[in-house]
């Protein structure tokens, strides 16, 4: 018969491990304690063995591919394991699987559960010898709910105590509420004595419930991320960029005709790029494992995008050694990609520096945060004409308002604003661009 | 550091060799290598999926069958969780520490070995009962030894300074033996304390302590053999540092490449304790390794045979979760399992 063996659970809580090395072939004999196969988790790194003797039918997954706990490893074929008993073996984590997802789905028991004692903020006292029934029909009679039932029908104005719950125990879900304002049924919203305020608590208004994308899902892990492990600094900064207008304006046409647009954000990129050349730390990454900072010798700059579903970060690759003109036709490339939502993962990884460009919509100055594990990130903000002082004298000046992240980590103040004085160096004066 | 044998098993402190007859040494060395054997197999069975989460003992053997060998049955047993010798010793079987590992209730309930408590995972909480038992005893004028254990880590727990004070101040016959392995988890005892050693922390509770070479079985003998003596003549408890190292992982879910060295694990392997013993007991021809060749089969099926029982055990019943934490179950509890029921009933309609 054939044994399937899942990948265990070999730590606490593991989800998934990276095959590191196979130490069986097809049809290799093996005992039970051979080891099967190297396999990398969280927790370690380790030789899973064999839980039977037999012959490998099957192996699954190949080096460098992530196996998830419950997921076959291999398939073992038994001599004298015959039948129903073989079957039923093979089928048992199966069953347990499915069990622990239909669970995961609902998570209501879970939570319910939790919620009895947050509720009453305090552990309740010690009733030992208090008569059995009485204390368990007082406890009948409160309404049990998940707190996100509870927040749910808060929203929605609903009675939480007319509503029947199908949960464990009577327990009222999400589900519950949601069903009760279709069903219309007795619908009575929470009395305030104000016939304005039921008209504007009128179900299903107040509050729409969606589903978190990927995306979204993706966004908030690495914002949060960042937040707690970067220090976050930001400095802020005002750069007059007449001449790189100019600059600009007469290439603009030129490019225009060979269908290149030439933006703000192209040199920006480049000068970003340049200056990255000359402060190391900012385009490092701390890892703190091994007690070690890693400067990269590459300059990939990230453009921060906005989309209709979210926030995405294409990387243009070795931007120090392109042109302006490549970099221009490079975000063009990327944006549109972006707006079409057909960024893979390929366009978006090894990002060693971001950029972040709100400006165009709108934004002087902003605290942008870092796009970690990057060592900084420059926000740029809207253009805006302004008096400025040239030769003693105030002049009609192009301001580009400009916002650096750092990882106070990894970049002191000082390198920090030299490095942000650099940037403001080349647009100020973009012919120096060409000369570094 | 107390010590009678060297790292090739050469006595080297003859004044303090303990009297063990021939035919009790070699039992001694068996029960370690049963030890060995069996702990090797259960980090198999763990990365087989077939057990959860375990602490392994590999390298540490002799301090527990130090203790295994002269703790009598009706002196008390209370372990933290990395002393299969004595748990064994006392008669506590494989299959009962299996059930345990797999999460059974059943796996606290040792059907020979009496005087024994269950294994306790909690850093050094065990060592307040073991005060309190040896208050007990004391109290009642029996003559019991109780022998505590704790690792290296756990004496930074108030637990261990409350336990120890208490029992200098009562003098009552508790053997405080700390297995001092280097590490608690990952953490280096040169981080875990700025004593220059643990058993100096004895001086300061007022009782008697001694630092031993945990991996030398005869100096761990002799110095529990001795503290023995102090026990029963009330003069109260012992405080013993075993120096020893964990060759192993912290438990199946750690890694220890992280922390240690290649070069530190070597040199602590001149210093294996099961090597150590099996020099001298070859040295005086009571053992050869044919021998060793021969019985390490024979051990390995006996852990298997009893793994597989314990692997048929059977599902636990539910009150098992409820019924065991007081002799009469309070209304709390009560309250829990009903609720827990309907949660279980809940759960049956949502799997199809």
């Amino acid at each position: 018969m054939r044994y399937i063996f899942k990948f265990p659970d070999i730590g606490e809580g593991l989800e998934e491990g990276t095959i590191v090395e196979w130490h069986v072939e097809k049809g290799q004999s093996v005992k039970m304690g051979d080891n099967l196969v190297t396999m990398e988790t969280d927790k370690v790194v380790t030789g899973i063995p064999s839980p039977r003797d037999g012959v490998i039918a099957a192996k699954f997954g190949k080096v460098g591919e992530i196996i998830h706990v419950g997921s076959a490893l291999v398939e073992i074929d038994i001599a004298g394991v015959e039948g129903d008993a073989a079957v039923e073996e093979a089928r048992k984590p199966e069953s347990e699987k499915s069990f622990v997802e239909a669970v995961e789905e609902e998570g209501a028991g879970v939570v319910g559960t939790l919620e009895i004692a947050g509720n009453s903020m305090v552990l309740s006292a010690s009733r030992e010898g208090v008569n059995s029934e009485k204390a368990a029909s007082s406890k009948e009679r409160k309404v049990l709910a998940t707190p996100v039932a509870r927040a749910v029908a808060k929203g929605m104005a609903i009675d939480i105590n007319s509503v029947k719950g199908t949960g464990p125990g009577g327990r009222v879900t999400k589900e519950d509420i949601l069903n009760f304002t279709k069903e219309g049924s007795n619908a009575k919203p929470i009395s305030s004595g104000s016939e304005e305020f039921s008209k504007q608590s009128a179900p299903q208004k107040r509050v729409e419930i969606e589903q978190l994308s990927q995306i979204r899902k993706t966004i908030a892990k690495n914002m949060l991320q960042s937040k707690h492990n970067a220090a976050h600094m930001t400095v802020f900064e005002e750069v007059e960029i007449s001449e790189l207008e100019r600059i600009r304006g007469k290439y603009k046409e030129i490019m225009q005709k060979e269908g290149v647009k030439l933006t703000y954000l192209a040199f920006i990129v480049k000068a970003t790029a340049m200056a990255l050349k000359k402060f190391k730390a900012l385009n490092s990454e701390m890892d703190t494992e091994g007690g070690n900072i890693i400067y990269k010798r590459y300059y990939n700059i990230g453009i921060a995008a906005d989309t209709e579903k979210g926030l995405v970060v294409p990387v243009i690759r070795d931007a120090d050694k392109l042109s302006v003109k490549e970099i221009a036709k490079e975000i063009i490339v990327l944006s549109e990609k972006a707006r079409d939502g057909k960024l893979t993962l390929e366009d978006m990884k090894d990002g060693t520096f971001t950029i972040t460009s709100y400006g165009s919509i709108g934004g002087l100055f902003a605290v942008p945060v870092i796009n970690y594990p990057q060592a900084g990130i420059l926000g740029v903000g809207r253009i805006n004409k302004k008096p400025v002082v040239k030769d003693d004298s105030i002049v009609v000046g192009l301001v580009l308002p400009l916002s650096l992240s750092v990882d106070h980590r990894i970049a002191d103040g000082g390198e920090t604003a030299r490095f942000i004085n650099a940037i403001m160096g080349y647009l100020s004066d973009p012919v120096s661009l060409l000369m570094d | 550091m107390f010590q009678v044998i060297d790292n090739d098993g050469k006595v080297i402190n003859k004044r303090w060799m303990p009297q063990i007859s021939d035919t009790r040494l070699l039992k001694i060395y068996k029960d370690m290598l049963f030890a060995r054997v069996a702990d090797l197999q259960i980090v198999s069975y763990q990365r087989q999926g077939r057990i959860f989460t375990y602490p392994p003992n590999y390298g540490q053997e002799a301090i527990a069958a130090a203790a295994g060998a002269l703790i009598q049955d009706n002196d008390w047993m209370v372990p933290a969780f990395r002393e299969m010798g004595t748990m064994l010793a006392k008669g506590v079987t494989l299959k009962e520490l299996f059930l345990y590992f797999m999460g059974y209730e059943d796996g606290s309930k040792f059907e020979n070995a009496k005087f024994t408590l269950p294994i306790s995972v909690p850093i050094a909480s065990q060592l307040l009962h073991a005060a309190g038992i040896g208050y007990a005893v004391k109290y009642n004028n029996e003559d019991k030894v109780i022998y505590a254990f704790v690792g290296d880590g756990g004496t930074s727990e108030g637990d261990f300074h409350e336990a120890v004070n208490f029992a200098g101040v009562w003098k009552v016959p508790v053997i405080f033996i700390i297995q001092n392995n280097q590490y608690g988890i990952s953490t280096p005892t040169k981080m875990q304390t700025a004593s220059d050693s643990l058993a100096i922390k004895a001086v300061a509770y007022g009782v008697k302590g001694i630092q031993v070479d945990g991996n030398d079985l005869f100096a761990m003998y002799k110095a529990i053999e001795e503290s023995v003596k102090v026990c029963r003549n009330g003069e109260g408890p012992v405080l013993i540092e075993a120096v020893t190292y964990r060759k192993g992982a912290h438990t199946t879910s750690d890694d220890p490449t992280k922390y240690r060295t290649k070069e530190e694990e070597q040199e602590w392997d001149e210093r294996d304790p099961m090597k150590r013993l099996k020099s001298y007991i070859i040295a005086n021809k009571l053992w050869s390794e044919k021998e060793e060749e021969k019985i390490i089969p024979q051990f390995k099926e006996e852990v298997d045979r009893q793994f597989i029982e314990a692997e048929n055990y059977g599902p636990y019943p539910k009150e098992d979760i409820f019924k065991y934490l007081y002799a009469e179950m309070p209304d709390d509890l009560h309250d829990q399992e009903r609720q827990y029921d309907r949660f279980l009933q809940w759960k049956a309609t949502k799997i199809k």
